[in-house]
């Protein structure tokens, strides 16, 4: 004879998760407390950006402090300088020069060159050779074409048809291959039409009294072109714009001579993107890091306060998948995070603007900047998640918060102290990295991207949470 | 004064937790710093001479890392008591609420500057040994790390002395905050703020001022043994300004903690 088991017929319902994240929301909203500290968090950030921008009032963008800084676009820094050595132009034109020789580099260029005008930022198409990356194409910030990978010596041609301007080389003068075309409808009457050459700066680190820097040292370019045979409407006498300008240049190192159709050039400065150029979006959202400290301990305390209080008990009572609990939590914490850290980024950024910090703020609405604001809002989720998961295997509200504080914040501080090679490993390889999201502007010191930055922070999180969720089945509560 | 001490001592050295954060300050210290000292040397410099680098606070720069483990020691000293209640047995026992707060301050000053000196004493070791490698040789003007020479002797207590003081300033902010969570928070962003700010804040005025008055960079400048006259700060003046944010801190924290029900 066999008997059936006892089973109760009672229905049973389980908290649903929606049920679950509802009753995480309600402990959260509950607590003064704890209301208090989200709102501090924002409220502290925004007040440290604004003092920040009142303190921020002079711009040390650093460099070789040669020259305005060439600002057409704050997300996209571009330096327009090098030597340009030139021949007023009415109407169409044609440029041949055979590149013989040039110094200075693997990005040394030297090349022919038309544009509007002498100033930076103004409309220009120009061909060159460099020493180990072959011919190119550039005009305005964005077009960056290349040619063939020929070296010096090789012969660069520009012609200027109406507003269109069209590059061509040749290894002998005779078969032209076309490199790019450009049209430049701003492009005046007269134009400039002439040979510049330019270099990047060295990125030079000095390590003197304890810390490193970085500046940008002037390196000097010289190209010396021969078969010049410039057609069109020119005038008879050479100009030039010589860059930089400013005092840290001697005048000996940039100048020109021309000798029948041979002329060479000495120049200094860049034609290329600016890796100098102050990033302000990542300045102002710097701030954010004294709300992330309040929003940390928050998320410590939102569980090690049940563990403390006993109240997990009744938690896993309600829902005896614990899992569940635990991914409720981490819902509603990072949710809480996310907002907190957005309304910051955003209360600090506004606030920086209207406050006018020197460099101005970019645009709120162009991508980088974007990604600046609501990456901000996802790192302090991220950090908020992590900070749950610690403060779920440890238990210790005092030791899971300076853990995760630890892990984001001396990264920051203590990255000053160590060399920069050192700096830059620390600042890819901890939590901290999270941080790179905040950059908008590619610069020298860039240790890793935003995107990539910002994984490692929600790496190191999600690997938290797995640790922690499998932790919380084998143990008591 | 003596039993006071005596009791703070016993329950200190009975909470499992001490122990480890004392073992966590000494290896915090010496790791950070073998982290800096393995990871300079001369290959930047315009030449080894030319460096002017600082090696003994190079070797103890893992204060930094170790203030935190401190911070957490001696939060836990006073918040840890009233989460469980304790306190009210302690002034049971003894009534006397400056006494006890004293008691708990000598305690607490004293283990600290324990793991202090073994964590400092370590880095110096370790600086001693692995500087000279890296191309911080006696001959290009830097002599190994010697508590004999008067700077070095200064940096090396004036780090111990940097640690107490954090620790008496956390004390006292438990005793005004009472939570653990919050009070580590607070004290965290009291030493870290101004080496953030430092980050954002490009004006110079502004830089200066924060480097002279805010307890971290101010009272690491004790460190300092070279260059004393670049500094924002005098060596002994910096620690002293963090002197005065801990007395701030221990005298609003006991005033506090005489008059506040427990």
């Amino acid at each position: 004879m066999t008997t059936t088991a006892y089973r109760s017929r009672v229905e049973t319902t389980g908290a649903g998760f929606g049920g679950l994240v509802r009753a995480e929301l309600t402990k959260l909203v509950t607590v003064p407390r704890w209301l208090l500290t989200l709102a501090a968090a924002v409220l502290l950030s925004v007040l440290v950006a604004g003092l920040a921008a009142l303190g921020a009032g002079q711009d040390n963008s650093g460099g070789d402090g040669g020259g305005p800084p060439v600002a057409h676009n704050p997300l996209e820094p571009f330096q327009d300088r090098g030597h340009f050595v030139h021949r007023e132009l009415t109407g169409d034109g044609d440029l041949i020069v055979r590149v013989d020789s040039q110094e200075g580099g693997g990005w040394a260029k030297a090349g022919l060159m038309i544009r509007a005008a002498e100033e930076p930022g103004a409309d220009y198409a120009a061909v060159m050779v460099t020493p180990e990356h072959g011919v190119r194409f550039k005009s305005g910030t964005g077009t960056d074409l290349a040619g063939s990978s020929a070296a010096s010596p090789t012969w660069l041609r520009l012609t200027l048809t109406g507003t269109t301007v069209t590059a061509l080389e040749s290894p002998d003068g005779i078969n032209w291959t076309g490199v790019g075309t450009v049209e430049l409808p701003g492009l005046p009457a007269k134009t400039l039409a002439g040979l510049f050459v330019a270099v990047p700066d060295e990125v030079v680190v000095t390590r003197q009294f304890g810390t490193e820097s970085i500046s940008g040292n002037t390196v000097e370019t010289t190209a010396v072109f021969g078969s010049l045979a410039f057609t069109g409407d020119l005038a008879p006498e050479w100009g030039e714009r010589e860059h930089p300008t400013g005092p840290a240049v001697t005048d000996d190192r940039t100048g020109y001579t021309v000798s029948g159709t041979a002329v060479t050039v000495t120049g200094t400065g860049d034609l290329g993107p600016d890796m100098f150029s102050p990033d302000a979006t990542r300045m102002t959202l710097t701030s954010v890091l004294i709300g992330l400290c309040a929003v940390i301990s928050l998320a410590v305390l939102f569980i090690t306060a049940e563990y403390r209080r006993g109240m997990i008990r009744t938690s896993f009572l309600v829902s005896p998948a614990r899992g569940r609990v635990l991914l409720a939590k981490a819902i509603v914490i990072g949710g809480a995070g996310f907002a907190a850290g957005l309304l910051a980024a955003l209360g600090s950024f506004a606030l920086a603007s209207a406050g006018g910090v020197v460099p101005p703020l970019p645009d709120l609405f162009a991508w980088p900047v974007l990604r600046a604001l609501i990456g901000t809002g996802v790192m302090v989720a991220a950090a908020a998640i992590l900070a749950l998961a610690v403060g779920s295997l440890i238990r210790h509200s005092a030791v899971a918060i300076a853990l995760v504080l630890l892990a984001l914040l001396v990264p920051q501080v203590a990255a000053s102290g160590l060399p920069l090679s050192a700096a830059n490993w620390v600042e890819r390889l901890t939590p901290a990295a999270g941080f790179a999201v905040q950059q908008t502007v590619a610069r020298y010191d860039v240790a890793i991207g935003p995107e990539a930055g910002l994984a490692v922070l929600c790496a190191y999180a999600a690997a938290a949470m797995a640790f922690a969720l499998w932790r919380q089945k084998r143990r008591d509560a | 004064m003596r039993r006071a001490i005596h009791a703070e001592w016993t329950k200190l050295r009975t909470l499992p937790s001490t122990g480890w954060l004392l073992a966590g300050t000494v290896l915090a210290i010496v790791a950070a710093s073998l982290v800096g000292i393995l990871s300079t040397d001369t290959r930047h410099c315009p030449t080894p001479a030319e460096c002017f680098e600082d090696t003994v606070k190079l070797s103890l720069g893992g204060i930094r890392l170790g203030q935190i483990v401190v911070v957490v020691l001696a939060v836990l000293a006073v918040s840890g008591e009233y989460a469980t209640g304790t306190m009210r047995q302690t002034l049971i026992a003894g009534p006397r609420r400056l006494t006890v707060l004293a008691a708990k301050a000598v305690v607490v000053a004293a283990a600290v500057a324990g793991a202090g000196t073994l964590g400092v004493l370590g880095s110096l070791v370790a600086g001693r040994l692995i500087l000279p490698g890296n191309g911080f040789t006696e001959a290009d003007g830097y002599p190994p790390p010697s508590l004999a020479d008067g700077p070095t002797l200064r940096a090396a207590g004036g780090s111990v002395g940097y640690l107490v003081l954090v620790a008496l300033l956390a004390l006292g902010a438990a005793l005004v905050i009472r939570d653990t969570a919050g009070t580590i928070t607070a004290v965290f962003v009291l030493l870290f703020v101004a080496p953030i700010a430092g980050l954002v804040v490009t004006d110079p005025e502004w830089r200066e001022l924060l480097d002279r008055f805010t307890p971290m960079t101010a009272g690491l400048s004790v460190q300092s043994t070279v260059g004393l006259d670049s500094l924002p700060i005098g060596p002994l003046g910096g620690l002293g300004v963090l002197a005065a944010y801990s007395a701030a801190a221990l005298v609003a924290g006991s005033a506090l903690f005489a008059v506040r029900d427990q």
